[in-house]
């Protein structure tokens, strides 16, 4: 097995596009696939090296992710933290303080695990992945159109993502991401509930996005609960449609980890608590936060 | 951490015992130069990979390692063929054929094979390459499914024992152990209440950090050094010669240091077939387990089926105990369905009881020892209905316990009168303590339960030498799991009369020190303490001595305090530990004395409990407020690593309790062997466990010490049922009380 | 007189259901050949994996150990600890 370092994205693209190569960020899942006994690739392509892969850069439009970026650099960027609470808390969930210190947003996204923690989060936030294609240049995906299913991505052979692009969060917008794990920490997200409310000045709830983890192959986005939340001020009643909902878009499995009735309940009680926290956020934010 | 006194006050002015010195091997293992058994490296070692079942019952119809032999780097192949047939007993067969299967895989996980070779990876690819046909067999994974009628069968010869009259046909029930006293008809009868039930637990292991590992160096004469982290290395040296069909006196074994056994590693996986591989290539051989073999292939405690009914009158006295119970052993008889029978209901005084315990083999790895084995599972039943009486009758949870409670010339369960003894004393430090009035919000619950283990006396060892500086070493041969030889290092200084940093105590391998038995069984303090304070005893007679001679006196002129030889009316000037080395060619010799003994006056330990918790009503989840453990340690000699043993044990025992289980698939493989799905507590789980270090003596020992190391594990896994039931009002049976389970059980209260 | 008692297990498979017995013996090694003698096939059970209590003291391998003349005795299942 071979490792390299490129230092430009166009020496990735060419040495990915070698059959039978890996892209290495933090690792943090394909060291223990290695371990466990997955086929060792032929080549490592290391992404850290790259400039573009790990800085974070914001400009009035957007905050632009590098893909291999530590996630503790994003739980430790105030201004992020203070913007996208939940994103940022969903990343900060990955793995544990010293997996942390690997673990990316890239590598959550396209190891395509169903219950991935970032992910709902990327999606209520309409993160955009920049990818690199084999021909040179990129072509950009939301982010719930890159994973295809458990362990399977949309990218074609060669191509990876170089970045997340997020749009600035507009006035009096808040999100968060709860999950359900048996313990405190380190756990596989059971159920993972991502929201995130946009409210006018009275408080009515404008814009809603509802996307759930762990409960079918790939994210669920629960439209259907985001047009309960609409329109509403996050009142009883509107929440607990929205909980409904999210129950009900569940296609979960029994696994080791949590069973079908167990799932579809608890994503109809995470739903209605992060729809709560993201309220609260969303007020707390009167203005603009450029 | 709180404790109702500091013991170091409450003991009879000792100066060491009761002290908190930093442990010896401390500086070693926080910068990383311990030896643990995988750090081991020799010239020319090889390493060996081992070959394991894919399945949970099979007949080996071949194996042909020809393939294999013939691979790169590749310098020896072994299967069951190239150990002695099994002999002996049936125990010892058993452990021969886990060791490497003969006839038949048994559960998922069975070694088939091992291969030594130059790279790892080198073994793993020739393992890779054996060729074996298996005849695949229906296998069995619960005690319901092994007892069943026609029930596929592990072993055709296996007969019931203990069941009168004897069966005619075999089965995979192994043994039963019974217990009986009184009247049980007339004990219900005479019942106010009555409450009953079944419970399930699954097998869960001891969650040690280190995986076990062995290097095996056997020379051209046939001597073989093996080193190996174990709970005892003359236990390895004895069970490895069993299997390899030697005398123990071939093999040396060198005990590595040691990341956590609590039990599972009293036994031998991989060290016979090190030696083996090692023979054959004629070159050191190093094995190291995976997580993933730990879980598959070493031995938890047993998954248990427990159906229990207890009487009381109005007044909380019980009256009436029956337990029917059914322990896996795993592959091969050896659960600890006997001592789950006798611990049960042994804090208690009950006069008309029944007891049944049915060692039950199924496809899953032999079970090995965890903590007080067999007590957690049949304890988890009694302690659970003694809570649903104490509800029932409006009385406090301690206080039908005390009700209970047995105490001096109180006849056991299980048979003799108990000696002096402090149950009493731990339910009232919990009972007495603030945190047992700590008022509880909505959805928070209080559980209290109790336990009892035996402790283990059992042989041990010691050996001490004055040097000719005046310091001391104290060789043993208990490895050192809980901070021992900080434990013997106090002792010792204690009885010398010197500072504890003047000894040095040294943990021998088989060959420099005499013969001990395991450190586990919550032995070591107590019996390596009394023959290393034997020995003390001993250099101290021998330095009164050589101060007589140097003085001219009679011995009893001369007495030993404070480190020094004392002339009795001040006539000479003290002789130290130095002075009286320094002279030792003309007073008989270098200062040496050893003993060694089999352990008697051991002293039972109890333990009662009392965690606080809440339970999230719409998920499930469950997060532990607060957690007291009351236990009587006898006399802490260290009482940082009293209170450790207190606390891992509650940690352990909340695991079992909360979310830990081997999880089956449906063709009897392993689904969680690893701890991202195998879930032991993680550190911001749990609150500080605060401990109550009660200390009722033992008479039987010269520091009054009762062994602390198992009992804890005990009482948290009711202690969390009841504080469940008491936060949700819903009694559950089963464990783990996983957030599923407890959402399970409030969503659905009826089924 | 070493007053002996018998557990469940050595009732129902050995002494016909007797539970406690007074015998003379001055070891307990000397006990359990006078029991074999009284109840064939009891001293293999007790000789193997049996501990012994004398007067609440559990002593594994009590074979030499000297019985007093008013010494209660339980032979229990040896245990094994973790």
């Amino acid at each position: 097995m071979k490792y390299f370092a490129p230092s430009t994205v166009e020496e990735a693209a060419g040495l990915l596009a070698q059959p039978n190569t890996k892209v290495f960020a933090g690792a943090t899942d394909v060291i223990p696939q290695i371990r466990a006994g997955r086929p060792e690739p032929e080549a490592l392509v290391d992404l850290k090296k790259i400039d573009r892969l790990v800085s974070v850069q914001r400009t009035d439009a957007k905050w632009v992710i590098g893909a291999a970026t530590p996630t503790a650099r994003l739980t430790g960027n105030a201004e992020l933290a203070a913007e996208f609470p939940g994103l940022v808390e969903a990343a900060g969930l990955i793995g544990s303080d010293q997996v942390q210190s690997r673990s990316s947003l890239g590598g959550n996204l396209c190891n395509a695990s169903p219950a991935a923690d970032s992910v709902p989060a990327m999606v209520v936030n309409g993160v955009r992945a920049v990818i690199a294609t084999p021909g040179g240049g990129t072509r950009t995906l939301a982010v719930e159109d890159v994973p295809a299913g458990p362990g399977r991505t949309n990218l074609v052979p060669g191509e990876f993502v170089v970045e997340l692009e997020v749009d600035r969060a507009p006035a009096r917008t808040g999100d968060a991401y709860l999950r359900l794990i048996p313990r405190t920490e380190m756990d596989i997200a059971v159920v993972g509930a991502g929201v995130r409310v946009t409210l006018d000045e009275s408080g009515t709830v404008t814009d809603a996005r509802v996307a759930l983890g762990a409960v079918a192959p790939t994210v669920v986005r629960v439209q259907a609960a985001e047009a309960a939340l609409i329109g509403s001020k996050l009142d009883d009643a509107a929440l607990a449609a929205a909980a409904a909902a999210a129950s009900a878009a569940c296609n979960p499995i029994d696994d080791k980890r949590g069973t079908i009735a167990y799932r579809t309940h608890v994503a109809g009680v995470l739903t209605r608590r992060a729809a709560v926290i993201a309220g609260q956020r969303a007020a707390e934010k009167n203005g603009a936060s450029r | 951490m709180t404790i109702a006194e500091d013991p170091a006050t409450t003991s009879p002015g000792y100066k060491w015992v009761g002290t908190r010195m930093i442990r010896p091997d401390g500086f070693e293992k926080v910068t990383g130069r311990a030896r643990f058994g995988a750090d081991i490296k020799l010239n020319g070692m090889l390493y060996g990979h081992v070959l394991r079942s894919p399945h949970a019952h099979a007949k080996i119809v071949s194996i042909d390692t020809s393939e294999a032999e013939k691979m790169a780097g590749v310098r020896a192949v072994i299967t069951g063929a190239d150990f002695p047939d099994p002999s002996g007993p049936a125990g010892d067969q058993d452990l021969q054929r886990n060791v490497i299967a003969r006839e038949k895989a048994l559960y998922e996980g069975h070694v088939i094979a091992a291969v030594a070779a130059q790279t790892r990876a080198q073994a793993k690819a020739a393992a890779e390459a054996i060729k074996v046909v298996y005849e695949v067999l229906p296998h069995v994974m619960t005690v319901d499914e092994a007892m069943a009628p026609g029930a596929p069968l592990l072993h055709p010869k296996l007969m019931t024992k203990g069941v009168d009259p004897a069966p005619t046909e075999p089965s995979n029930v192994a043994s039963r152990a019974v217990y009986q006293g009184g009247d049980l008809d007339l004990g219900f009868a005479e019942s106010d209440v009555v409450v009953e039930g079944t419970f399930t637990t699954k097998p869960v292991h001891q969650g040690y950090i280190e995986p076990h590992a062995a290097v095996a160096d056997t020379t051209p004469n046939g001597r073989t050094t093996l080193w190996c982290s174990s709970q005892g290395h003359f236990t390895m040296r004895s069970l490895s010669a069993k299997v390899l069909g030697w005398e123990p006196s071939k093999l040396k074994v060198i005990p590595a240091e040691i990341g956590g056994g609590f039990g599972g590693k009293t036994t031998i996986y991989l060290e016979p077939l090190a030696v083996r591989l090692s023979q054959k290539a004629g070159r050191p051989v190093k094995l190291v387990m995976s997580r993933d073999e730990v879980f598959r292939a070493t031995g938890p405690a047993s998954g248990t089926k427990i159906v229990g009914k207890l009487g009381f009158k109005n007044d909380g006295t019980m009256v009436a105990g029956e337990l029917w119970m059914a322990y896996e052993a795993g592959a091969f008889a050896g659960s600890p369905a006997g001592a789950g029978s006798m611990t049960a209901l042994a804090p208690y005084t009950v006069p008309n009881f029944l007891i049944e315990g049915f060692d039950v083999v199924v496809n899953k790895p032999k079970v090995a020892a965890y903590r007080a084995p067999g007590a957690p599972m049949s304890s988890f039943a009694v302690e659970s209905l003694i809570d649903e009486a104490a509800k029932k009758l409006g009385m406090d949870p301690i206080d039908i316990r005390l009700k209970n409670a047995v105490t001096e010339g109180c006849q056991a369960t299980y048979g003799p009168k108990f000696p002096r003894i402090g149950f009493v004393e731990t339910l009232e430090a919990i009972k007495n303590h603030p945190n047992y009035k700590i008022p509880l919000g909505p959805n928070q619950g209080r559980g209290v339960a109790s336990g009892f283990w035996f402790n283990a006396g059992l042989n041990s060892s010691a050996t001490v030498h004055v040097n000719e500086d005046g310091n001391v070493i104290v060789v043993t041969g208990s490895p050192d799991i809980g901070g021992s030889r900080a434990s013997m290092a106090l002792m010792a200084a204690e009885e010398f009369g010197i500072d504890a940093a003047r000894i040095q105590p040294v943990v021998g391998d088989t060959e420099s020190v005499g013969y001990n038995d395991q450190t586990g069984g919550s032995r070591t303090t107590l019996a390596t303490g009394a023959a290393v304070i034997e020995a003390c005893r001993k250099v101290i007679a021998d330095l009164r001595g050589r101060a007589a001679k140097q003085w001219d006196v009679s011995l009893d002129k001369v007495e030993w305090v404070d480190g020094q030889a004392q002339h009795v009316e001040g006539t000479q000037p003290p002789l130290s530990l130095a002075d009286l080395a320094k002279g030792w060619n003309r007073t008989g010799g270098p200062l040496t004395a050893s003993a060694a003994l089999n352990a008697r006056g051991v002293g039972s330990a109890f333990s009662t409990q009392v965690v606080d918790l809440e339970v999230d009503p719409d998920t499930g989840h469950v997060t532990v407020l607060r957690y007291l453990t009351a236990q009587d340690a006898g006399r802490a000699i260290h009482p940082s690593y009293v209170e450790g043993q207190l606390q891992g044990g509650v940690v352990q025992g909340l695991g079992w309790a909360l979310n830990e289980e081997y999880i089956f698939d449906r063709n009897g493989k392993m689904e969680n062997p690893g701890f991202l799905d195998y879930r032991i507590p993680v550190a911001s789980d749990l609150p500080m466990i605060d401990t109550i270090v009660v200390e009722v003596p033992n008479p039987g020992h010269p520091y009054g010490v009762r062994g602390v190391g198992e009992v804890g594990i005990v009482p948290p896994l009711a202690a969390v049922a009841n504080a469940v039931d008491d936060a949700v009002s819903r009694r559950i049976h089963d464990l783990p009380l996983s957030p599923v389970r407890i959402l399970d059980a409030i969503i659905n209260k009826d089924s | 007189m070493a007053h002996v008692h018998f557990s469940a297990g050595l009732r129902s498979g050995f002494t016909g259901g007797v539970a406690v017995l007074e015998v003379e013996a001055t070891t307990v090694g000397g006990l359990i050949k006078a029991l074999d003698a009284r109840f064939p096939g009891i001293g293999e059970k007790l000789s193997s994996g049996t501990s012994v209590a004398i007067d609440g003291e559990i002593i594994p391998d009590a074979e030499f150990e000297s019985l007093s003349a008013t010494a209660e005795v339980h032979f229990l299942e040896t245990i094994g600890g973790g």
